[in-house]
Order: structure tokens, then sequence, then C-alpha cells
């Protein structure tokens, strides 16, 4: 009976968080199906539907009949929002690759997050199930939480009429047709773009009911949509992108291996394993390799490699290549000389904090370039080897020798070798799939830097005793090296980032590069003639991934230590927005874009008037030039001189705010 | 004009070379001396912490106001404020004292970023703050680097154990002092076959080692029914609440706090855990909590490092003063380790008479004090302040619905460090 009970026990629980997450993925599933958009922000929507909830409640209805109000009420304003958000930023977007969505929607959570914050604070709110659920059931002396069976209650219910609208009704039955191909809808004579607005406040609305339902459990606080939209996407990849079955089963089969494997710990010759964490995102790197489509998704639907091309920087400057490259050796000079006006027009911060860190996002925001603008492999988990570059360099210097240059060495090795291996494993898959299985290894790893915490020190992180030195070519420690403010380190991190600029430029201008240009422009045609793509591929990932491993180690000498959150998902993303805020496919553009990415942070922060609620302001930023400069910043002179050619000349038409994805691609880098 | 051009145009010229050369000569030489000026100061010339003289105290207030505990936070940025303005006010207080304030976020990254903030551009001298164990240790490295006063918010033992150098002072009550409160009570009243469940990072495992060690030597009885580990920051806890459930356990030992041990109770009432076994935790009386919590916190027991209602040493003026600065709020245990802490290192201060950090570090072991708790000091060979503890009991209140603490036992100073004496620290200095 024990047995038995506690089993039941963890069926039970596994089932109650399933039924969130199938209300959650079912929205994103069907909204990445039918509009092929990958909503990041879809884990803030999830939030905002319990904020709103709280509202409602927090008005005179109070505990009670408030939480049956907020059920109806609050999902129909998220829904509401949902639209408006379609209709004002992800429109523009169509037709763009996929990559684009993602950018925008990060910069939707950066703004969504910020709001919450603003308006409600940042401490988590205590909201409960109403005094009619409260409490405990004993049903055949099986006792458990009464709500936790409404929660399954309930979001059976709602996905099953989510299932009967999706059958049963006109609107149904053109989201499904849209889901499996859009072009013959239209031929059909259904205006489809009209339906997208309805599609996503479906989804936003979905997604909303599931945080009230949640938030009953756990109260509301700002993060709780970070939390889940990692486990959503792993579950629609599982299930399938655009097949509301795969978000059920897969919602609920996550939810109970989450919940099993958290109790359960198997071991395997006396080691316990605990797997909690890892199997599903094994699960999911699994299913991409072998059934890319999903459980449930069909291949005819969806085709992984489509949507617009990737825009880059390259070839749209109007700046001569002779007066770029004066203007990189004249930004190289000030750089060296920086240090000397310490004390004179700044601080040491500036200097030794501040441009340390922009360089070092620069290096990490070329390595991607290299990958994403050239070869248009768009990695989301590119942390992955900035993080374990990070690791190798603490571990080796705590436990092994304490050279920082020996350590910097084996950080870009072990960057390399992992990037070999993902990549091998990777490249098989194309498009939003490769995306999501560079994310899954990403993710792996931060599992394990919990999990390994014999070697990792888990939470903790690798802080005391971290001291490297400058052996075997000075015997002084990092951060003793110094004249007054002026810290070697700097200098080390100059020459370095530098040198891997020069280094990456070197290997582009070479044949290599052209091929990894064609291969972005159209791997088709590059294969036909004659050329192995994916090994190409494969060695463009080694050198990225490498370049991220120096860059990693950098950080763990400059930050004093490594920690979990080194491998933490949002720095994926902050990379891939630098990259694409300087113009991706320059090389030089993405550091550019660090460069202003981490002085725009400062100087929000520091601004009486933003402040707190810097993040916010940085994700308008973005979603700004995700719409109307998605080239990047190397690209403004262009856009300037394009818009003021077109006023000047032809009189007549009016540009519209779309970019020109449709012109043929510029040849050349710089 | 131009027939004489050429000749006017060579005189000019060489006229104008002269001229040059000598406007050239007298500028450089002011330009010289111009730049020996700049040079002074060039690279950053002297750095803010050396200099002697009077000195001005530079506090660096670092808290947590995002992140998994930004709900404790803010409590002790304002005893922080409350100790900084009344040293200000002070007469016989000969320094000058200012803070900057910096979000840590429950992050060691951030931590860092923000401490290196404030010394190298604030020009911070003494640092205090965090609340998580694992951001006070990476702070702990931080302050021996860069040669600053640091005192921890933290409460694992390692951090004036393992981790501790001369640099760090802890005013925060650590968990083998709780756990010489809790864990006598708990075996000897409350059950002796105990479920441990943590939130698996430093503080959480520190309150698993140095409760279950104090409870085995407390009762031949003792037996552990089981551990359980979370993730800092998780937020679903059925799985092991469950287990925990179809155990035979009798008390289970909650090694977590803040936002993670209000869901873990919440959601433990929620599926009847509290009827079934006592729930204890170090941090359970905690304002913060309590408040959360309502009528689920009724019934269980928690460690007090402070209360509001204590009547020793400063503690009834500090409250007083408190309500006053806060708009008639009460000081919570963070805020009383952001008060106590400067104002335990200001007395350092004052005796040493320098505000240089290196100085004071050599002053502060051992020396007696009045505070909040009474006298007090921080202990000379892990610079761990000696306060006294608490077991409490939550009980339902005559009005409204945050429980109340009832002290069921004290320990004075000497007797809350007895299990944890000098040679069994791992401190080493």
């Amino acid at each position: 009976m024990g047995l038995a009970t506690s089993l039941l026990d963890q069926l039970i629980n596994g089932l109650t968080v399933g039924m969130v997450y199938v209300l959650l993925a079912a929205g994103l599933s069907v909204i990445f199906g039918v509009m092929d958009v990958i909503n990041f922000a879809h884990g803030e929507l999830f939030a905002l539907g319990a904020y709103f909830a709280f509202a409602v409640v927090g008005t005179s209805l109070g505990a009670g009949t408030g939480f049956w109000a907020a059920l109806v009420l609050a999902p129909l304003g998220v829904a509401v929002a949902g639209a408006a958000v379609e209709r004002f930023t992800v429109r523009p977007l169509y037709g763009r690759d996929p990559l684009y969505h993602i950018l925008l929607t990060f910069g939707l959570v950066l703004i969504f997050t910020d709001a919450i914050e603003l308006v409600w604070g940042p401490q988590s709110l205590p909201f409960g199930p109403p005094p009619s659920l409260a409490g405990t059931v004993t049903v055949l002396g099986y006792t458990n939480s009464l709500y936790s069976y409404f929660v399954i209650a309930v979001g059976g219910l709602m996905a099953l009429a989510a299932y009967l609208v999706l059958t049963e009704t006109r609107f149904g039955l053109i989201v499904r047709a849209g889901s499996m191909d859009r072009e013959m809808v239209r031929h059909l004579g259904i205006d489809i773009d009209s339906y997208y607005t309805l599609v996503f406040a479906f989804g936003s609305l979905l997604a909303a009911f599931g945080g009230i339902v949640l938030a009953g459990r756990q109260g509301v606080d700002p993060a709780m949509g970070n939390r889940v939209i990692i486990p959503a996407f792993v579950i629609v990849v599982l299930g399938g992108l655009g097949s509301f079955r795969g978000a059920v089963v897969g919602g609920l089969g996550v939810g109970i291996i989450q919940t099993l494997t958290r109790t359960y710990k198997p071991s395997l010759l006396g080691v316990t394993l605990d797997l909690e964490g890892l199997v599903v995102f094994l699960l999911m790197i699994g299913v991409l390799l072998v059934r890319p489509q999903g459980l449930f998704g069909n291949p005819e639907w969806h085709d992984p490699s489509g949507g617009g091309d990737l825009l880059t920087g390259a070839g749209s400057g109007v700046l001569e290549q002779r007066l770029r490259s004066g203007l990189g050796v004249a930004l190289l000079a000030a750089l060296l000389v920086a240090p000397l006006g310490i004390g004179l027009a700044y601080s040491s911060y500036e200097v030794n904090t501040l441009l340390v860190t922009a360089m070092i996002w620069a290096l990490f925001a070329l390595s991607l370039d290299f990958v994403m603008g050239y070869a248009g492999l768009v990695s989301l988990g590119h942390v992955l080897f900035y993080g374990l570059g990070a690791y190798t360099m603490a571990l080796t210097v705590t436990r092994f020798v304490e050279s920082m240059w020996i350590a910097l060495v084996l950080a870009v090795i072990v960057g390399g070798v992992v990037a070999w291996g993902v990549g091998y494993l990777s490249i098989r898959v194309s498009g939003v799939y490769f995306s999501m299985i560079t994310l899954g290894f990403a993710e792996l790893a931060h599992q394990l830097t919990f999990t390994l915490s014999g070697i990792t020190n888990g939470e903790n992180g690798i802080y005391s005793g971290f001291d490297p030195t400058y052996w075997p070519l000075a015997a002084a420690r990092v951060g003793e090296l110094n004249w007054r403010e002026v810290h070697a380190f700097y200098y080390v991190v100059v020459v370095l980032v530098a040198g891997s600029y020069l280094v990456a430029r070197q290997l582009m201008r070479a044949p290599f590069g052209s091929v990894l240009q064609s291969i972005r422009e159209s791997e088709q045609r590059a294969t036909f003639v004659g050329y192995d793509t994916t090994a190409y591929k494969r060695r463009a990932f080694v050198v990225s991934g490498g370049l991220a491993g120096l860059a990693g180690g950098l950080a763990a000498v400059h930050l004093g230590g490594v920690s979990p959150e080194f491998l933490f998902w949002l720095k994926s993303g902050e990379v891939i927005v630098m990259t694409i805020l300087g113009g991706m496919g320059t090389l030089y553009g993405p550091m550019l874009g660090a460069g202003v990415f981490v002085g725009l942070e400062e100087v929000l922060k520091n601004s009486a008037l933003v402040g707190e609620q810097w993040q916010g302001v940085l994700g308008v930023v973005f979603v700004l030039f995700v719409i109307f400069v998605p080239r990047g910043l190397v690209a403004l002179p262009a856009r300037f001189e394009q818009l003021l050619s077109e006023r000047a000349g032809g009189g007549g038409g009016t540009p519209a705010a779309t970019p020109q994805d449709e012109g043929a691609p510029e040849g050349g880098t710089d | 004009m131009p027939e004489n051009h050429g000749q006017e145009t060579s005189d000019e010229r060489r006229i104008d070379r002269r001229r040059v050369l000598k406007t050239a000569g007298a500028g450089t030489l002011a330009g010289v001396s111009g730049l020996a000026g700049c040079l002074e100061g060039l690279g950053g010339g002297t750095t803010a912490t050396e200099g002697g003289g009077g000195g001005t105290i530079t506090y660096g207030v670092l808290n947590p106001i995002s992140g998994a505990y930004k709900g404790l936070g803010p409590g002790q940025r304002n005893g922080s404020k409350l100790a900084i303005k009344q040293l200000q006010n002070d007469d016989d207080f000969e320094y000058d004292i200012e803070a900057v304030y910096k979000d840590t976020g429950t992050s060691s990254e951030t931590a860092t970023q923000v401490a290196t903030e404030a010394v190298d551009k604030d020009g911070a001298n003494f640092l205090v703050g965090a609340i998580s164990s694992s951001v006070a240790g990476a702070l702990n490295g931080f302050a021996q680097e860069n040669e600053v006063i640091y005192n921890p918010g933290g409460a694992a033992v390692p951090l004036t154990g393992e981790q501790c150098n001369e640099w760090v002072f802890r005013a925060e009550t650590n968990t083998a002092q709780i756990a010489e409160a809790v864990a006598g009570y708990t075996v000897n009243n409350l059950g002796s076959n105990v479920w441990f469940h943590i939130a698996n990072y430093a503080y959480g495992t520190s309150v698993l080692d140095r409760t279950e060690a104090r409870m085995k030597q407390e009762s031949a009885d003792y037996s552990r029914a089981g551990l359980t580990k979370s993730k800092l920051g998780a937020s679903n806890y059925d799985s092991y609440i469950s287990e925990i459930s179809n155990s035979d356990a009798d008390v289970v030992v909650l090694g977590m706090t803040g936002g993670d041990l209000i869901t873990f109770v919440k959601q433990a009432v929620s599926k009847g855990l509290n009827e079934e076994v006592t729930l204890v935790s170090p941090t359970m009386t905690f304002a913060v909590v309590l408040g959360a919590l309502g009528a689920d916190a009724y019934g269980t027991y928690g460690g007090v490092r402070y209360i509001p209602s204590l009547s020793t040493g400063d503690n009834p003026s500090f409250v007083e003063a408190y309500k006053d600065e806060f708009d008639g709020a009460v000081p919570d245990n963070f805020a009383r380790v952001g008060y106590q802490s400067i104002m335990m290192t200001a007395k350092g201060v004052q005796e040493a008479g320098s505000v240089d950090p290196a100085t004071v570090k050599d002053t502060l072991p051992g020396m007696e004090m009045s505070t909040i708790f009474g006298t007090n000091q921080f202990r000379e060979c892990d610079h761990q302040a000696m306060n006294p503890t608490w077991m409490g009991k939550i009980v339902e209140p005559d009005s409204g619905d945050v429980g109340t603490v009832e002290t069921v036992t004290k320990l004075s100073g000497e007797e809350a460090l007895s299990n944890l004496p000098c040679s069994e620290t791992g401190c080493s200095m």
C-alpha cells in the first residue's frame, strides 16, 4: 500500500504541473505551427495572466469570488494584450527568418518583466486558491490536496475546450489548415493573415489561464515566466511544432517525468543517478536527432529552414575599406591608451570593469557571428562554450596549475572540442531544429553544474581559492600586476580580443570564409557546386566554440570565479541581441554591438529617469532595432543614405518600414 | 601685391619660422609643466583607500533587491541606512560616514560586479550585505583581495569557518548558533525521527550538518528519517512533500529561507502535511515568512536570531528609532544585521583611531562593546559575533492573522557557540 500510495502521490503531482505545461505549450505550439513565430515572450503572457488575476482578487471581490472572476477576466485581458503585441510588433516581421521573431520576443520579455515589476514591484506576492478549494480531500482512504485535483480537472477541461475549438469550429479549421500549408489556404481565398491576431490571442489566453492556475499554488512573482519558458519549448519540440495533441502528451509527460526523477533516483553500480532536469533535455535532444518533427508532428507541415534570409550587415556600409581600417586602428589605439586617463576623466571602474566586460562580450559576440553571420547557423545555446570555458578556467586554476595562460589555452581547447561534438550531432538538423538542439545542450550543461556539484561546487560556484597567476611569464597573481590603476590584465584582454578578431578575419578572407557565406546564402547551391557543407559548418562551429571558450575563461578571471549562472540561457539571448544589434556577418559589427549594449546598459542603469526599469528600456531599443534596423548598427549609414536618396529621388513611393530582405545579399565581407 | 609677393612671402616665411620656434619653445615649457601635473594623476594616481588623515568611511551596502531573496533585501538595507544616519548625527563619532547602495541580485556574479563598482568607482572601504551564503562566500574572497572589511549577511558556518579571512566580520548569527537552540529542543520535545529538506546551497548544507550533528549529541534516540534537496529558487515541492508524508518522520527540519520556505510551507499545508509532522525551520520566525504564511504558520517552530520584542541591550531604542525612521515599520532580523554590522564595525574604527580597514581589522577581534544584544564581541578566532539565540513557537495572534513568536528557550552568546569551539571552525587566518 505504501509504495502504491507514494507512486499515486507523485503521479498526481506530475499531472498537476503537467496540466499547467499543457496549457502553456498548446498555445506556443499553435502559434508556431500557424504563424512560424517562436514566441519567447509566451512565459511573460503566462505571468501576466497570474498578475491580472492578482489584481482582480485584490478588488472588492475578494479571494473567493475574485478567484473565479479572475479565471474568466484575466485570460481575456491577456488575450487582448497578446493581440496588441501581434498587431504592432510581430506583424511587421512576417516572412523573416524565425531568428528575428526570437529576437523580437526576447526584447518583449525584457519589456514585460520590467513592466510587471514597475506596476506590482519585484517582490513575490501572495496568491492562493479560494477558500472553497483549500485543504485536502480524502477519497477511498487516499488523501491529497483539493487544489491539485482542481488544477488537473480544470486544466483538462480547458484543453478539451481548446481542442474542440480547433476541430469543430471554422476558425479551428482554418488554423489547422494554415498550420499545414499556409500558401494553399491563401490560394483558396482565405486571408489567413487576419487570423493571425486571433491565433496569437488564443495562445495567450491559454497561457494566461495556466498562469492563474499555477499561481494558486506558488504565488506570483516577476520571474515566474522565465522559469517556465524553457520547459515549454522542450515540450513543444517533443510533441511536435504545431501539434496540439503533441503539446498535451508532451506537457503531461514532462510534468510526470520531472516529478518522478525528483523523487526516484536509481542507482547504477552503487552510484546514485540524480537525473532531475537532465532527462527532459536528453529527451529533447534525442527526439531532435531521431525524429525532428516531434512525436506527433508532421514533417510536411513545416519547413524548418523556411522563412526569410538572415539579414547581415555585410556590404551595406558606406564607409570605404580604408576608412574602416583607419577607424579600427584608431579604436585600438584609444583602447591601448585608455587606462592612462584613469583619475583624470574617469575612474578605474570605467576602464577596468566596464571596458573589460565590453571586450569580453565582444569576443563572445565575435564567436557567434562566425557561425551565425557567416554559416547561417542560429545557435541558441552558445553560452554552452562560454560557460564551459569559464569552468575550465576555474577548475584548472583551483585544482591543477594556477597559471592563467595554461587555463586559457585549455578553455579554448575545451570549447573547440565540445563544439566539435555538439556540432557533429546538431548540424544534421537545420533551421529552427538546430537552434533548439543547441539550446538543449546548453541547458543540459547548466543542469549538470548542479548535478555534478562534487566537481563544480553546485550553486555556490567556485570563488574561494581562485587566484590565477601570470606564470610562466611573470610570478605575480592576476590583479597584483599593475602600475597604479593601470592593470596588466586589461592589456591581456585587449591583445587577446584584438588578436582573435584578426585571426577570425583572416579565416574569413580565405576561401574558407567564402564557402561559409555561400552556405548561408544557399546551402543547396553550395552542395551542388561540390562543397561538403557539413564539414565546413562543423569547422566553423569548432573555431566559434574555441573563441567562445576563450571569452568564458577571461570572464571567469574578470569576475573572480564561476557559478552556474555562467550557463544561464538568458546569456545566449543577450549575445544574439548584441550580434544583431551590431550587424552580423561583418565580424566587427557584433563587437561594436557588444560595446553599445554594455554601454547602454550602464548609462540606463545610472540614469535617474530610467534607473530600475533599464531592462525594459533596453527591450524597447531591441524591438525597434529588430523591426526597423535589422541589419544592425553598421548598416545605419547605408540606411540613412537610402532614406535620404529616396526622399530626394522618387517622389511618390513611400518606403514601408519593411526591410529589404528581398534584395539580393550584397557580396563580400569587409 | 603680385610683384613683391615672392620676396614678401619668403620674408614672411622666415619671420614665421622664427616666431614659430620661439612660441614653440615657450609652449613646450608650459606644456611639459602642465603635463607633469597630468602625469601625477595618470593611471589613477593614489587610490581612495590609501591616504591617511581623518578619513571618510564609505560603506558599500550590497543587498538582494532582485532575485530569490528580494523579499529580505530591503529590510537589511533599511537597517544599514538607519545606522549610517545615526552615526552621521552622532557628535561623539569622530569620522565622516557615507554609503553607496547596490543590488546583488541573488547572484555571485552580480554581487562581485557591484562590489567592484562600489570599491573602484565609489571608493568604498567597507562592505556589508548579501543574504545568500553562496553570494556572501564570493564576497568574502573579494574583500580579501581588495583589502576592505566585509560584514556578511549570510548564515552558513563556513563564512567564518573554512572561508574565513581577517577582513571578514560577521554580525549575523550562524547556523551552528541557531542549531544549538533548535536541535536540542526539537529532538527532545518534538520528535526524534527527523526528516531534513534543504535547498542545495551553502546555507542549506550548513543547516543540515550543524543541526544533525547537534541532535545526535543531544539524544541517543535520534534517527534520520530521510533527506531531500531542492534547487535554490525552486517553486514546486509537491514531490518532496509526498515523500515526507509517506515516511514515518515525526519532524521535518527545513534548511531554506525566503521565498523557498514560504512556498514549501504553503504547499505542505495545502497537502495536509502539517497535520502529520511538525514543521521546524531555523528561519521560520522571519517577519517576511510569517507575513506571507499567515495562518499556515501556526503550530510550526523556528529558530530565532532576532525578534523586535527582545528586551536585551540597546534593542528597545533601536526598535523605536527604526519605527520613527520607516513610518512605523518594525525591524526584522535582516534589518538588525544591517544595523548591527555597521554599528559594531564603527565602534572598531573609533577604537582604532583610523578608517583604514587594515588597521581596523586588527582592532576589532575580541573587542567588547555594547550592542542590541547587550555586551557582545566578534570572537577573536573567527570574527563571529557572539549573539544569543532562541527557539520559538509560532502561535495564533490576538489580532490579525500573522503568527506571533513565543520563545521557548534561550541560549546566551557563549552557550550558543559552545558547540563550535575555535579549534573546530576550520578557520585559519
